[in-house]
C-alpha cells in the first residue's frame, strides 16, 4: 500500500523520538526539538541506526553544530550557555520543518537544538535529514540549517575564560 | 491595559528580571511600546532587539491587543 509523504513522514519520527527517549532518559530530558546540555554522540550514532529499516532512503546529509574556542578579551571561550523563548522557538522549528519538507524530496527530518551550558568542542545542534537522492538531503540540510540561524529565538551566552565573565553571541 | 513582557539574552541581564506585567495607559502599538521600555530601561538603548507579540515578530507600527504575550528578543544565536 502506499503511504502518503505525511504518514511516512510521522512513522519516521516517531520511531527516532522514541529511541531518543530510551537513549537520553538518564542523562537528558528531551523535550521535542530541545535537550538539555550537550548533544550526545552516541546518541547521533543512535538515529543513524534506527533508520536501517528505511530502505527508501539513498542518502542521509547531518550536520552538527560544535562550540568553537574564539578568543575574546578575557580569554577563550569556554562554552555556550544556551537560552531560548521555546514556544515561539517550537513554533518556529516546526514551520522551518514543514518548509524544508515542501521544498525538499525528504524521506525524515530530525532536529536538536542543546539548552543549558555546551563546552566547547561539544555538539548544540544536530540537523539530520535522510532523501531516496543525495542533492535533496545536502540542499535540505543547509536550508534548514540556515533558517535556525536567522529564524529561532535562542540565545546564547558565551562563558569565557574561568573568571565568570560573559559576552552575548550573535549569528551573523 | 496590561499585558505579560519576557525579557530574554542581554535584555534579561539589564531589566534584572525575565518577566513582568506591564500597565500601559491605554492602548499601544509596539513602537510606542518600545519608547515606554527604554523610557524604563535606558540601558537598552544601544542594544538591537525585535518585539515579538503571541510569539510573532512585529513591526513598530503593529497595535498590541489584549490578551497579550509581548518579547523582547536580542539578536539570534542558535546553531
Amino acid at each position: 500500500m502506499y503511504l502518503s509523504k505525511s504518514r511516512r513522514r510521522l512513522h519516521c519520527c516517531r520511531h527516532l523520538q522514541e529511541d531518543n527517549r530510551r537513549t537520553m532518559e538518564k542523562t537528558h530530558k528531551p523535550k521535542k526539538v530541545f535537550i538539555e546540555g550537550p548533544i550526545n554522540p552516541e546518541f547521533v550514532a543512535k538515529s543513524i541506526a534506527s533508520h536501517q529499516s528505511k530502505t527508501g532512503i539513498g542518502a542521509h546529509a547531518i550536520f552538527l553544530g560544535q562550540i568553537r574556542a574564539d578568543q575574546k578579551e578575557g580569554g577563550a571561550v569556554a562554552g555556550i550557555d544556551y537560552t531560548a523563548y521555546e514556544e515561539m522557538a517550537e513554533q518556529a522549528f516546526h514551520d522551518i520543518r514543514e518548509a524544508a519538507f515542501t521544498k525538499f524530496e525528504l524521506t525524515c527530518m530530525h532536529i536538536y537544538h542543546s539548552l543549558g551550558v555546551v563546552p566547547t568542542g561539544e555538539i548544540s545542534l544536530f540537523v539530520f535529514v535522510s532523501s531516496p537522492h543525495r542533492r535533496a538531503a545536502f540542499e535540505a540540510s543547509e536550508y534548514i540549517v540556515e533558517e535556525i540561524k536567522a529564524k529561532v529565538p535562542i540565545f546564547g551566552k558565551e562563558l569565557v575564560g574561568e573568571t565568570g565573565q560573559h559576552v552575548w553571541k550573535e549569528n551573523r | 491595559m496590561s499585558f505579560q513582557v519576557k525579557y530574554f539574552g542581554m535584555l534579561a541581564e539589564i531589566a534584572g528580571l525575565s518577566d513582568e506585567v506591564w500597565n500601559a495607559g491605554g492602548e499601544l502599538t509596539v513602537g510606542q511600546f518600545r519608547a515606554q521600555v527604554l523610557d524604563k530601561y535606558p540601558a537598552m538603548r544601544d542594544k538591537k532587539f525585535k518585539i515579538a507579540v503571541n510569539r510573532k515578530i512585529s513591526e513598530d507600527f503593529v497595535p498590541i491587543e489584549i490578551p497579550a504575550e509581548v518579547a523582547l528578543l536580542p539578536p539570534f544565536a542558535g546553531g
